[in-house]
């Protein structure tokens, strides 16, 4: 039993990539693949032509690619701004001055506006907040490459449209993305070029509307009709 | 640097040297040498707590083998004098020697998930006091004297004193500095810290061993004032317990903690269990039960929110917004 089976793709420099399937496609594999969390079985990743398969995570951070997680993982006893200053000591600028580490974990909180919940303990973030806080960790990595997993999954739609925003931001700020999402109408929204993922594999590859009209996708997403219901 | 804010910041900020310069006076205002030898106790004590607080309070790697160190700590001194050295050569090498072995335990075992780190401090515990109490050139069980022509209280007194106050520099140092920041991290989610850049193996080795110096070099101002120490007192697996006890007691994880719940102990080994003989361990099993439920700060998390009641009726507690945390706990379980 294989989670990901031939799948092969590229990611263009400055792209928004979207990644979707239905549960349990394995679009979160995928991600841990990449960023190192799980050793591959078989196969190869690259990253700007040098092999970086099975790296493990905090390299990674080094040579610039960064993830959020789907299921928020903030450091619930540490304060908003202790959690992204941490990204920005330990990231790919690796700032060793605590003054200076603040002042630029403020810009990423300001960026992704939650500064003004600078000062208070993680713990006490709303779930749309939490997600903010996600992107503003991996952002203060400095990556090149940014892993969005699933980030507007739970958001009211206010949450979502400001999100999309954000996404838009961070790309012309330089940094290729690779998105992750469940929701067909945020990705749509956002991305550049879709990779979709069934059981595993891939299903279909293209610019938003080409995958809008693909009939596997469709398929894959509602299923086989075989009753047809026109209405007037 | 910063300049504290409000008097509460400012008492915060002179605490340690108020202290501290309590501490030094002591001498000189004609304490009786039992007084003297209480607080040479406690400050031992003390400087393991802190060091033990780095790894189990900041990183949350709860080891019950620091025994290991406390004891090389002593046979190192012993050994160095006995052969001529200068004392405090003597702590410095089994500081180093302490750091030494820290690494051979915890490169094996904080590659590993899980309990392993725990498990193999006790194994490794009980292994390192077998092997003393049947090595023929420390005395074996027998235990090892050390022969100091001239006893001199004061210079006992001072070189724990230094020993507790560069354990509490090197506390408060690494509270506020980045390593701090990513051993708290590595406490609450190993991964997540990963991904931001840290590397908790790394990290962790060293926390460890800087942990391990400090309770070496305790060892060694401890064993040179004992004179006389055998493996079943300082590699004892109780050491090593005691040295756990303490931070937990005070408050885990907070630099003040760690501090309050030495001088605790330190008191009660030396006064209480004098005067009757076990009933530490019946104060320590009712503080441990009480603090695990119904304090998980410790007695500094349990000051700091009986403050806090004192204070809410005046003024709304802005709580989160607490810079100095590690050094002092936030007080109270709130967002654990």
């Amino acid at each position: 039993m294989a989670a990901l089976k031939d799948v092969s793709f590229d990611i263009p420099e400055k792209q928004i990539c979207g990644f979707i399937g239905p549960n349990g496609a394995g679009k979160t594999t995928l991600f841990s693949l990449i960023t190192g969390a799980v050793r591959p079985s078989a196969g190869k990743v690259h990253l700007r032509g040098s092999d970086v398969t099975g790296v493990d995570s905090a390299t990674l951070v080094k040579k610039g690619v960064a993830r959020t997680h789907q299921i928020v993982r903030p450091f619930k006893a540490m304060t908003v701004l202790e959690n992204v200053q941490l990204a920005i000591h330990y990231g790919r600028k690796a700032v060793a001055r605590t003054s200076h580490a603040k002042e630029q974990a403020m810009e990423v909180l300001k960026l992704v506006g939650l500064e003004h919940k600078a000062s208070h303990m993680a713990s006490v973030l709303s779930l749309g907040e939490q997600k903010r806080l996600e992107v503003a960790r991996a952002l203060a990595t400095a990556p090149d490459l940014l892993l969005l997993d699933e980030i507007c999954g739970g958001l009211t739609g206010t949450e979502t449209r400001s999100m999309m925003n954000l996404i838009h931001q961070i790309r012309e700020g330089g940094t290729t993305i690779m998105y992750v999402e469940h929701d067909m109408k945020a990705i749509m929204a956002v991305c550049d070029r879709i990779t979709v993922l069934n059981f595993g594999q891939k299903l279909a590859e293209g610019k938003p509307h080409e995958i809008q009209n693909d009939d596997s996708v469709i398929e894959a997403y509602l299923g086989k009709s075989k009753l047809q219901v026109n209405v007037a | 640097m910063k300049l504290p804010s409000g008097m509460g910041g400012w008492v915060k900020a002179l605490l340690p040297w108020l202290l501290l310069a309590c501490l030094l006076l002591v001498p000189v205002t004609g304490t009786s040498a039992n007084v003297m030898k209480l607080i040479f106790i406690t400050a031992v004590w003390t400087t393991t707590s802190l060091a033990w607080n780095l790894l189990g309070g900041m990183a949350g790697q709860v080891s019950f083998g620091f025994a290991v160190f406390y004891g090389i700590g002593a046979y190192t001194t012993g050994l160095l004098m006995h052969a001529g050295y200068s004392p405090y050569l003597g702590f410095l090498c089994g500081g180093i020697l302490a750091a030494v072995a820290s690494f051979i335990i915890g490169i094996p075992t904080f590659r590993l998930r899980g309990p392993y780190f725990v498990i193999a401090t006790i194994g490794v515990t009980e292994a390192v006091r077998v092997v003393m109490n049947n090595l023929d050139i420390t005395g074996g069980a027998g235990g090892y004297r050390i022969d100091e022509k001239q006893y001199n209280p004061t210079e006992h007194y001072f070189s724990a004193i230094a020993a507790v106050s560069l354990a509490f520099l090197v506390s408060s140092l690494i509270a506020s500095s980045k390593f701090g920041l990513a051993l708290r991290a590595i406490k609450q989610d190993e991964d997540a810290a990963a991904d931001l850049g840290v590397k908790p193996y790394y990290a962790k080795l060293w926390v460890h061993a800087i942990a391990a110096v400090l309770t070496g070099i305790a060892g060694g101002i401890y064993a040179r004032r004992a004179a006389f120490f055998y493996p079943g007192d300082v590699f004892a697996f109780q050491t090593g317990i005691s040295i756990l006890l303490m931070p937990v007691i005070g408050g885990i994880g907070t630099v003040w903690g760690a501090v309050m719940g030495g001088v605790i102990f330190g008191i009660v080994e030396e006064e209480l269990v004098a005067k009757f003989p076990n009933i530490h361990l019946l104060l320590y099993g009712s503080l441990l039960i009480a603090i695990i439920l119904f304090e998980p700060d410790g007695l500094l998390g349990l000051l700091q929110r009986l403050a806090r009641l004192l204070r809410s009726k005046r003024s709304e507690d802005p709580g989160s917004n607490n810079p100095d945390q590690v050094l002092w706990g936030r007080g109270g379980s709130q967002g654990r």
